[in-house]
């Protein structure tokens, strides 16, 4: 007599394969997208080594076919690949924001209680602007610790159309996030360099670059090979979703 | 219920004020910290500085009350020892309090 043994097999999931595409099965490992999204870390360090110019043509490309409202393609984009003219923008800015830190930094500055008053008063008016972290950026910048372009060797600045289809900010930041994670994917190192705004607290630039309406200077992306190993996955926090399902709420981490 | 108080709508934190908010702070495993620098040459808050020789060569923390450290965790993405990584993440209160979030934790794979 033989008996049947009931011998639980496991069923093998769906073996997971690197670089699978276009699929999702449980426990699947992150594919070649998700691990660019998840591991890109913004470089501030980089290599003296000039990235080659068909690398930063296709990496426009990118931000070419970014989606947009109304198809409205808000957008302008300069590119910027001359050392000197780099090192300028820098000087430019890291005066300007001596002079932001000197009216605004009551630690430092010689007004005393007058820079506490117009920071007060800055970040009533300004509260982005005058976010502890870039107001700690902007005496970094002014005491020469922290680079404008971090010593880039390519810039890559995005000008919006202000007369865009319903939100061409929003257009702009889509645009610039498709440039920056094909950048990684190439092998490349970036960072999102908002003070560029600055520029606006003058004309040298605006004449120089041609910003002038509809236009307007909105972000600058530093592109360049980076020192060492800068990518890779960290701990961020989680946020707290609200997840409405079956006609109540959860909140979901 | 409002998310922020009318108090603290209307008060714009002091950024150097330890009692107003919190910056962000790293902890190292000087075990594992063999001084290579490259989290110092990144963080940009320069909050972190490499001190010692040979052996002794780490990387510390900036001695300060309100370090500009943004919790961004670069130095944790490049550290090559898994010796270093953001514990405090900022919260600058009042009109500026972080909202919604949880705990720090890695990518989860659903």
């Amino acid at each position: 007599m033989t008996e049947t043994l009931d011998v639980e097999t496991e069923v093998p999931e769906k073996a997971s394969q690197e670089g699978e595409m276009y699929t999702w099965h449980e426990g699947m490992e992150w594919n070649p997208v998700e691990r660019i999204i998840l591991e890109r870390r913004s470089v501030r360090k980089y290599k003296d080594k000039q990235v080659p110019e068909k690398l930063v043509r296709r990496i426009l490309e990118a931000g070419r076919f970014a989606p947009s409202a109304g198809n409205s393609q808000p957008w302008k984009f300069i590119v910027v690949r001359d050392r000197e003219m780099i090192e300028d923008m820098e000087k430019y800015v890291r005066l300007r924001c001596k002079v932001l830190k000197f009216m605004l930094n009551w630690q430092t500055s010689p007004l005393g209680k007058f820079a506490w008053l117009y920071s007060q008063m800055g970040a009533r008016l300004m509260p982005n602007l005058m976010h502890p972290i870039p107001f700690g950026a902007t005496a970094l910048i002014a005491d020469g610790k922290l680079k404008l372009f971090h010593g880039a060797p390519t810039v890559i600045l995005i000008l919006m159309d202000t007369r865009g289809a319903a939100k061409p900010p929003v257009d702009v930041g889509i645009c610039g996030q498709n440039m920056i994670l094909a950048a990684h994917s190439l092998g490349l190192g970036t960072c999102w360099v908002g003070f560029v705004e600055v520029f606006k607290f003058g004309t040298k630039w605006n004449k120089k670059l041609g910003v002038q309406w509809p236009y307007r200077l909105v972000e600058g992306i530093a592109l360049g090979y980076p020192v060492a190993k800068p990518d890779g996955m960290i701990e961020r926090e989680l946020q707290e979703v609200d997840w409405w399902e079956d006609g109540r709420k959860r909140t979901v981490f | 219920m409002a998310y922020l108080t009318f108090k603290e709508r209307t008060t714009i934190p002091t950024y150097d004020n330890p009692e107003h908010g919190t910056s962000g702070r790293v902890v190292i495993d000087h075990e594992r910290c063999n001084g290579c620098g490259n989290c110092a040459l990144i963080c940009p808050g320069d909050c972190l500085y490499v001190a010692g020789v040979g052996k002794h060569k780490k990387c510390y923390m900036i001695d300060k009350a309100f370090p500009d450290c943004m919790s961004c965790n670069d130095c944790q993405a490049i550290c090559d020892r898994d010796a270093i990584r953001v514990s405090v993440t900022y919260d600058f209160g009042y009109f500026y309090k972080i909202l919604h979030r949880g705990e720090l934790a890695y990518p989860r794979n659903f």
